[in-house]
């Protein structure tokens, strides 16, 4: 697996690095000193794995991963920080405690590798598909959420709330960039407020003026326009 | 609990003792009255009898005093209550006597309602529990008083505790994992900084129980406190130190610009991403120590981050905990790219 270590110590990631020798499934495959660094190096190399540190001049490591448009696995490294301690435990995030014991490391790569195999391997394309996964934060809680669970997003001004569980956090980012971004056969602009997730659709009724409504399970039920319901139509017959 | 029973106690027996001494000062006063004749044991035997009702009557007294908080009202509320109350009890005394006089032999109709004898004994009870309320407001009062002092003793030594600087976690972390990467990388720096983490360790175990520490050991801990950081921040955090000699004379609270130093590069520098500068230099005026943390970055006024709003308040307050009036704190931007932390401290000569 490929890993990019973001910390803006030195002497923290060059330990790391000689602490990782022993695990020869995760490659090291570059070192950011920065959030801004680390996005670069992100878009550059598609890491499938990071190591991140939460403290780190400028962006913080919750504001980078908040900025991508999908997470790679993420596991955190922090020496001591009460309030991102709070946040993994309460979200069962991975985390590494620095300075970093050697055990604790086998157990997080041991789990970050069944975590691999269970997602079988990112697809090349860049399309979010299925089995990528957002990181998304509402004050003090955060969670990466699997795009399986999200069955809908919805507009809300600049940002974006996102229907999964029965959570609803806003993320900043506007629907026409995250539409494009999305895999066209796992979820579906239905409108210009709303974009569905396709595995969650239960129940279709004919609507208003030749448009749709959409029972997602769960209850949520949105109205697919009808300049989209003709192309919603063809893809569920499919 | 124990606290009230003894002061049961103590009233109970100052009660028995007090009127036993009246009763014996009141026997042996009429012994030499009588000029060597000598007294009728009924009269004895009255006068103890007499004690025996004012001590009934005086702990009546209190119960009524203790129902109505007499003791949570001010002297001018106070001394007319007690006045009008003392001449009733004179009066009830009066005729409370009465009836012991009777069968001892010693009534007789026509000198027990005299007026004049009425008006006389009457006023000279009332003088008796006039001193009797004297010395139990007294006494209240100034056990109330020292209790307080006690407690405002107690809360200042606890808020000092909870106000005083402790050691940073998360530094201490960092400067862990930064020191084991070191061992491989530079052996001989990597001993260096183990000798610096413990010597702060060791002054902060020792100084946090401290009111006050040596301006020169506390200046050692700033010392070695940087010297860590500098490994882990390497060639982004520089240091400068221009310190008055005279500083040395100087007792500072512990772990005080340390602290002020940590937040400095928390808030300023680590936010940095080309680093920066932190000056700590100190001068005397007027006998006073002024210290002055200039670190790079801005100062953001307000709540921002709250543990940054915190330490800043807690040294506020610790000052003014332990210098009154006497110290100076403040903390501002200066030309836009540094912030200036401040204090100034008066002298105190002991530990």
């Amino acid at each position: 697996m490929r890993a990019l270590i973001v910390d803006d110590e030195r002497l923290a990631r060059k330990e790391l690095i000689k602490l990782l020798e022993e695990h020869p499934s995760i490659e090291v495959v570059g070192e950011a000193m920065n959030a801004d660094e680390a996005e670069q190096m992100i878009i550059e190399l598609n890491p499938d794995l990071l190591f991140l540190d939460i403290q780190m001049p400028g962006r913080t490591g919750f504001q980078l991963l908040e900025s991508l448009d999908s997470a790679p696995l993420v596991v955190f490294t922090t020496a001591y920080d009460e309030f991102a301690l709070k946040a993994f435990e309460v979200n069962a995030l991975d985390y590494l405690l620095k300075p970093i014991q050697p055990e604790r490391l086998s157990e997080a790569v041991q789990k970050i590798n069944e975590k691999e195999r269970s997602r079988g391997g990112r697809p090349k394309d860049k399309k979010l598909g299925l089995e990528d996964q957002v990181f998304v934060k509402d004050g003090d809680r955060c969670w990466f959420v699997s795009l399986n669970n999200i069955r809908l997003f919805e507009s809300d001004g600049n940002y974006i709330k996102v229907y999964f569980d029965n959570n609803r956090p806003m993320i900043h980012k506007s629907l026409n960039a995250l539409d494009e971004k999305l895999d066209e056969r796992a979820f579906f602009r239905a409108s210009r407020k709303h974009i569905i997730n396709l595995s969650w659709v239960e129940g279709i009724e004919p609507w208003f003026n030749g448009g749709l409504m959409v029972k997602l399970k769960g209850g949520d039920k949105v109205e697919v326009s009808r300049r989209q319901a003709a192309k919603f139509k063809d893809m569920m017959s499919l | 609990m124990r606290l009230m029973l003894n002061k049961q106690k103590l009233y109970w027996s100052l009660q028995a003792g007090g009127w036993s001494l009246y009763a014996i000062v009141q026997i042996a006063a009429s012994v030499i009255a009588s000029d060597g004749l000598g007294i009728s044991s009924q009269r004895i035997v009255f006068l103890a009898y007499e004690a025996i009702i004012c001590f009934g009557v005086s702990h009546g007294y209190r119960y009524y005093i203790n129902k109505w908080r007499w003791l949570n009202l001010g002297l001018s509320r106070l001394i007319p209550k007690v006045i009008v109350s003392v001449f009733g009890l004179g009066l009830l005394m009066y005729f409370l006597r009465i009836p012991i006089s009777m069968p001892l032999g010693l009534f007789s109709v026509s000198v027990a309602f005299d007026p004049q004898n009425i008006l006389g004994l009457s006023f000279y009870y009332a003088i008796i529990f006039f001193i009797w309320s004297a010395l139990y407001f007294i006494y209240n009062y100034f056990e109330r008083y020292n209790k307080s002092l006690k407690l405002e003793a107690y809360a200042r030594a606890i808020e000092l505790s909870n106000l005083k600087s402790q050691l940073n976690p998360h530094f201490i972390f960092n400067a862990l994992n930064s020191i084991r990467a070191l061992v491989d990388e530079n052996p001989a720096k990597s001993k260096q900084a183990i000798n610096q983490l413990s010597s702060i360790l060791r002054n902060s175990l020792v100084t946090e129980k401290r009111e006050l520490t040596r301006f020169n050991d506390e200046l050692k801990i700033v010392k070695d406190y940087l010297g860590l950081e500098s490994i882990r921040f390497e060639e982004r955090l520089h240091t400068e130190f221009i310190i008055d000699p005279q500083s040395k004379e100087f007792l500072v609270p512990p772990l005080m610009i340390q602290t002020l130093v940590e937040n400095g590069i928390k808030h300023g520098i680590s936010r940095l991403t080309e680093g920066g500068l932190i000056q700590i230099k100190t001068s005397i005026e007027n006998d006073k120590l002024n210290i002055q943390i200039r670190n790079s970055g801005r100062y953001v006024n307000g709540v921002k981050r709250t543990s940054g709003g915190m330490g800043l308040e807690n040294t506020r307050q610790r000052l003014r905990l332990i210098y009154g009036d006497a110290a100076t704190f403040r903390i501002l931007t200066e030309n836009d790219s540094f912030v200036l932390t401040e204090i100034t401290i008066p002298h105190i000569n002991s530990l």
